[in-house]
């Protein structure tokens, strides 16, 4: 996204920038409350930049990252073919066998499953799978599913953040900056694989090595036949191998010259080929519609509206006054402004959506390469901001909406997950992370 | 004509303390599918029947809005489903009853009546609102008499 400045004209003799201003405070502050979805708060507030006039249609249209929802949506459609195979299932109860049905290996492996899961696909849909499966395992097991869920929250947020792809800030971040799948894994993947290690070891202190199951419950658990949990065989070579397709075309994404965005969709449609081409056209019709259907598309409408909204506060030099400030704040040192950016993002991320936070704070950083003597170095900020708000998810209920997910699953089997207990415990491990990553940010970067 | 020309004025009752063991001997022995639960005064509380038992000794996790779509690899013995009913066997039926069963009032239409009793496929409660009394059930056979003998 770059900033081409226009004339701005607004309405009732408005200055852009307050007006702007204002609208992209109110947006937050809606978006905060949550009185009214998201997606529709957003389209409204770009409508509103446009009619406003602080952006023309077409200067809207420069400040939407096609990039971000191209990957975005490819990769929803790959992941909404590919679960109807039965593979997460399978990884899940595959897993638990794997370690005997012991509560606390199963408690690790799940983990494990969830965060590598998380890291090549996207969190909401890993735990929509994984969560059911882990209750179903519980319950036969007759313990509490809540170390379990509480494990596999963590678990999304923190291999999520491993990869580009793995959550929505990385994906924004990469597109923003042209940063490619191997950037990320070899700058973030490192760090998540000592975070992950870490944060279990709370969990075991604290319920890991109080869990018991009796042996007639655990044997109810061996007991599951997890091939049977394969639905459709074909499907899941089709899937496997798209997958492995999408995933070898990121790792050479600059050798190719190509873009993820591109990457992802044509992944997308060499499944659909792959699944369509034996069908009627009937058939084909209602498959590809369902297919599509598993887009989300609210979270994609989301994005298009803040893209223009941040854009629009943007052209009119906000958000370059807000850099100067932050580095006036920080006395223009790059280690104290990255350590910042970390911090700030992590707790921001706890407490509000951490994809508005991410698509303000990239033009932000980016405003303050001046200082830092050019756009090359400034990594060590974009990779505070990646792990604060990829990490930050972790620090309350709704700090990401793979958490609410599960929140919602254990809510409707009867034992829910409050917002307080979890935050009393989530918020100091997730600040742990956070430590860790700015002894790493430290040592590598700075 | 209306629900109340149809409904069986006195059901057979089950009252909320009676326990899952009871209330599940007696629905077996008569082959009821639904009861009503009614308080001592005489309010209809909910119905207990087949469905809630079979509920009652599969996994909960089964029943999760949204969760498992496929449920092929779980393998149980009657043995464990049994081992499941017996757990909460002395749990009075109220803490799991449906509350939420679709209800008619004695005045409902006939026909509204019985695309109701269509669509749900069970006994219908017919329960005076406001009081919240039960006054009588409708079954597939008692409309299915009446209407044969008219």
């Amino acid at each position: 996204m770059q900033a081409t400045h226009h004339t701005a004209e607004v309405i009732l003799g408005l200055d852009p920038a307050w007006y702007a201003g204002t609208l992209f405070v109110i947006t937050y502050l809606l978006i905060v409350t949550e009185r009214l979805n998201r997606a529709i708060i957003s389209l409204t507030a770009a409508c509103l930049m446009i009619l406003g006039g602080v952006l023309t249609q077409e200067a809207a249209f420069e400040g939407v990252d096609f990039n971000t929802l191209g990957l975005l949506t490819g990769m929803m459609v790959i992941v909404g073919i590919t679960k109807n195979s039965g593979i997460f299932q399978y990884l899940a109860i595959w897993s638990a066998k794997r370690v005997n049905a012991d509560p606390w290996g199963i408690l690790v492996m799940l983990m494990i499953v969830t965060a590598v899961l998380s890291a090549l696909l996207d969190n909401v849909t890993t735990v929509l799978l994984i969560a059911p499966v882990t209750l179903l395992i519980t319950d036969s097991l007759k313990l509490s599913p809540y170390p379990f869920l509480f494990g596999e929250i963590f678990a999304s947020n923190i291999g999520g953040t491993a990869t580009l792809i793995g959550d929505p800030p990385n994906i924004m971040i990469g597109s923003a900056l042209g940063l490619s799948f191997n950037d990320f894994l070899i700058n973030l993947t490192p760090i998540v694989l000592v975070i992950l290690p870490l944060t279990i070891l709370p969990i075991y202190l604290i319920w890991g090595r109080k869990l018991y199951a009796r042996p007639e419950h655990r044997q109810q658990v061996m007991n599951y036949r997890e091939l049977d949990a394969i639905k459709d065989v074909v499907l899941l070579k089709q899937s496997l191998f798209v997958l492995a397709l999408v995933i070898t075309g990121f790792i050479m994404a600059h050798d190719i010259n190509m873009q993820p965005a591109t990457i992802a969709m044509f992944g997308a449609a060499v499944l659909l080929v792959l699944t369509n081409l034996a069908k009627s056209a009937e058939e084909q019709s209602k498959q590809v519609h369902r297919s599509f259907c598993e887009v989300e598309w609210t979270t994609i409408f989301f994005f298009i509206g803040l893209f223009i909204v941040v854009y629009g506060v943007e052209t009119t030099g906000l958000l370059e006054m807000l850099a100067q400030r932050v580095l006036d704040w920080t006395g223009g040192d790059m280690s104290v402004t990255a350590i910042a950016i970390l911090w700030v993002s992590a707790v921001a991320s706890a407490i509000i959506d951490n994809i508005p936070f991410v698509a303000t704070m990239i033009p932000l950083i980016k405003s303050m390469a001046g200082t830092f003597g050019g756009a090359e170095n400034l990594m060590p900020l974009w990779w505070s901001l990646a792990l604060g708000s990829c990490l930050g998810g972790n620090g309350s209920l709704i700090g990401a909406s793979a958490n609410l997910i599960v929140a919602g699953f254990a809510e409707r089997s009867g034992q829910p997950i409050r917002f307080l207990p979890f935050m009393l415990m989530a918020f100091p491990l997730m600040l742990g992370s956070i430590a860790v990553s700015t002894i790493y940010v430290y040592l590598r970067y700075l | 004509m209306t629900a109340k020309s149809v409904m069986d004025p006195h059901p057979c009752i089950l009252n909320p303390s009676d326990t899952i063991k009871t209330a599940a001997g007696y629905i077996m022995e008569h082959r009821y599918r639904n009861l009503p639960v009614v308080s001592d005064d005489g309010v209809f509380l909910g119905v207990f029947g087949v469905n809630c038992l079979l509920r009652l000794v599969l996994p909960k996790a089964l029943f999760i809005d949204k969760g498992l779509d496929n449920v092929g690899f779980i393998h149980e013995s009657l043995h464990d489903l049994h081992d499941r009913l017996r757990e909460v066997e002395n749990e009075p039926i109220s803490v799991c009853m449906r509350q939420d069963a679709p209800t008619v009032s004695p005045d409902t239409p006939l026909v509204e009546t019985l695309l109701l009793l269509y669509q749900q496929r069970t006994s219908i409660p017919v329960v005076v609102q406001g009081s919240g009394k039960l006054m009588g059930m409708i079954s597939y056979f008692d409309v299915g008499e009446k209407i044969l003998s008219a």
